[in-house]
């Protein structure tokens, strides 16, 4: 048995959302220290 | 006795603050509690009402503390006084908390300690629930204390000792310490996972925790729910953030580090998700048993469950044990220490004794409360006064917060104020959510539990007992802030 589509959704909607989110404001910090 | 002059200390870089914060705010909970939270509340569909608790009252807080402790530049006794003198109790309140949670958190690191090195040769054997009975020395019952057990307390003296090496010279060390403990135990959890994803049975364990029941949605308890998850994950409401914040040099931004720190917070919980269900999932398939049959919250998850499946583990079973329980032990000692520091930099704050001598003397008397909690019955005590502390103190002081700080106070003073040194600027959203949302459902959430436990006495235990354990605990807690507000600080004292 796999994962349901539905599971992979959510897998991928929370990644997104939580290191996707992380990334961006770590790359914002790292580009005001820069400045 | 009596430093001359405080110094203000500052961390040593903005990488030191946001690694502290994130230490304070990852603890057990991220592993033992979300998981199960998400898993019960309908799965993968919990991750839409988490993310609205994360963005509507998770970070907006977060935010509100870091700007308070900035714009007052001490811990949370004076840093409310600075709001009001009347308020300095709130303060005292605020650090109060974080400390009796500290008194029983140590504990829950005492075991992990213990089976950190009982894992070497896997001493839990095929029965790891009745060895943890025996471990604990549990009299099944809190009326029955039982004697202390000697390898929880030889765990509480080291992980008291290592709280005390921490604190005492101040947030400099701090800053060096949780350079290794932050990303040590996520090192951990990632390697847990990708062994514990390569198990059979591990994908079924998945599914169960990914699988969304979007039915849940409609029901306000899950809301309800992922609004408390958030809350007591992030560690505010605790005056810790507030302390922290307190460190930063004048030029530091706020709001960018709110969101830095509790995505950070999230993302380990939602990946500690998928080591608990990867190796759930192997245990439920080796034993042939469904799921929900085995325990996968809080202790049990964590000196029963996982235990048994080490044991099963084909190759390294000590190895992964050993880490296990390492990552629990590097999680929870900042976790620990955190709770710690704001009692300790009020306490220096306010009768500016040293920083050594308040560290000293915390620590020691938090190692004799704590060994109520190594007897016998320990293990009961420790719930009940976790169940009341978290429930009702630590949701009193989130709702007196915004109080104070959103209705007797300017709140856009404290936004301009994050907006001056921060790169992302908060609107007027933000007083809205501190004024209006956030207390309303931090209402809603006393409001309920206040009524659960008259209903339903917590687990049937006597009256005499949730008094003692629940109603003397935030009492004594309540008073003693105004008793700590009253005493003259040094200047008055001299």
């Amino acid at each position: 048995m796999g994962l349901s589509l539905s599971a992979i959704a959510m897998l991928i909607f929370g990644s997104v959302i939580l290191y996707g989110g992380l990334a961006y404001f770590l790359y914002r910090a790292y580009k005001t220290k820069e400045k | 006795m009596v430093d001359n002059i405080a110094k203000k200390e500052y961390w040593n870089s903005r990488f030191a603050f946001v690694m502290a914060a994130i230490g304070s705010a990852v603890g057990l909970g991220n592993v033992w509690r979300f998981p199960y939270v998400c898993y019960e509340n309908g799965g993968g569909a919990f991750l839409i009402p988490y993310f609205v608790a994360l963005f509507t009252a998770g970070i907006p807080l977060m935010i509100l503390e870091f700007s308070v402790g900035h714009w007052a530049r001490s811990a949370p006794p004076k840093a409310f006084k600075k709001i009001g003198r009347k308020w300095e109790w709130a303060g005292w309140w605020a650090v109060l908390v974080p400390f009796v949670i500290a008194l029983y958190y140590v504990v829950v690191m005492a075991w992990c300690f213990s089976y950190m090195i009982y894992s070497l040769d896997l001493r839990w054997g095929s029965q790891a629930d009745v060895f943890f009975k025996n471990f604990l020395g549990d009299t099944g019952t809190p009326t029955i204390l039982g004697s202390i057990s000697i390898p929880v307390v030889l765990g509480l003296l080291v992980i008291w000792l290592f709280v005390f090496l921490i604190l005492y010279k101040g947030v400099h060390r701090i800053g060096k310490i949780v350079a290794i403990t932050v990303p040590l135990p996520t090192i951990l959890l990632i390697i847990l996972t990708i062994r514990g994803l390569t198990l059979p049975g591990a994908i079924e364990g998945i599914s169960y925790y990914l699988t969304p029941n979007f039915s849940r949605l409609t029901d306000v308890n899950v809301w309800l729910a992922a609004y408390a998850q958030v809350f007591f994950s992030l560690g505010v409401a605790q005056g810790i953030m507030m302390t922290y914040a307190s460190f930063l040099k004048k030029k530091s931004d706020i709001t960018n580090n709110a969101f830095i720190i509790s995505l950070a917070d999230a993302g380990t919980s939602f990946l500690a998700g998928f080591t608990v269900f990867s190796v759930v999932g192997y245990l439920a398939a080796s034993q042939g048993v469904g799921i929900t049959e085995l325990g996968i919250g809080g202790p049990t998850l964590t000196f029963i469950t996982y235990p048994t499946a080490i044991s099963l583990l084909p190759v390294a079973a000590s190895f992964f044990g050993m880490i296990f329980y390492v990552a629990l032990l590097t999680f929870g000692i900042d976790s620990a220490f955190s709770m710690v520091e704001p009692m300790v930099s009020g306490i220096h704050g306010k009768w500016r004794i040293s920083k050594a001598k308040a560290t000293g003397f915390m620590c020691i008397i938090g190692f004799f409360i704590s060994l109520v909690f190594a007897t016998g019955g320990g293990l009961h005590w420790l719930d009940i006064v976790d169940h009341f502390i978290a429930n009702f103190g630590l949701v009193m002081i989130g709702l007196v917060e915004c109080l104070i700080l959103g209705w007797m106070y300017t709140l856009s003073k404290l936004r301009e104020h994050a907006n001056e040194t921060s790169e992302i600027q908060i609107g007027r959203w933000w007083d809205y959510l501190i004024k209006y949302v956030i207390p309303f459902v931090l209402f809603l959430l006393l409001a309920i539990a206040i009524i659960d436990n008259i209903i339903n006495p917590y687990l049937g235990y006597p009256w005499w007992v949730i008094v003692l354990g629940g109603v003397i605990p935030c009492l004594a807690i309540f008073l003693l802030s105004f008793v700590f507000m009253k005493i003259k600080k040094h200047e008055e004292a001299t």
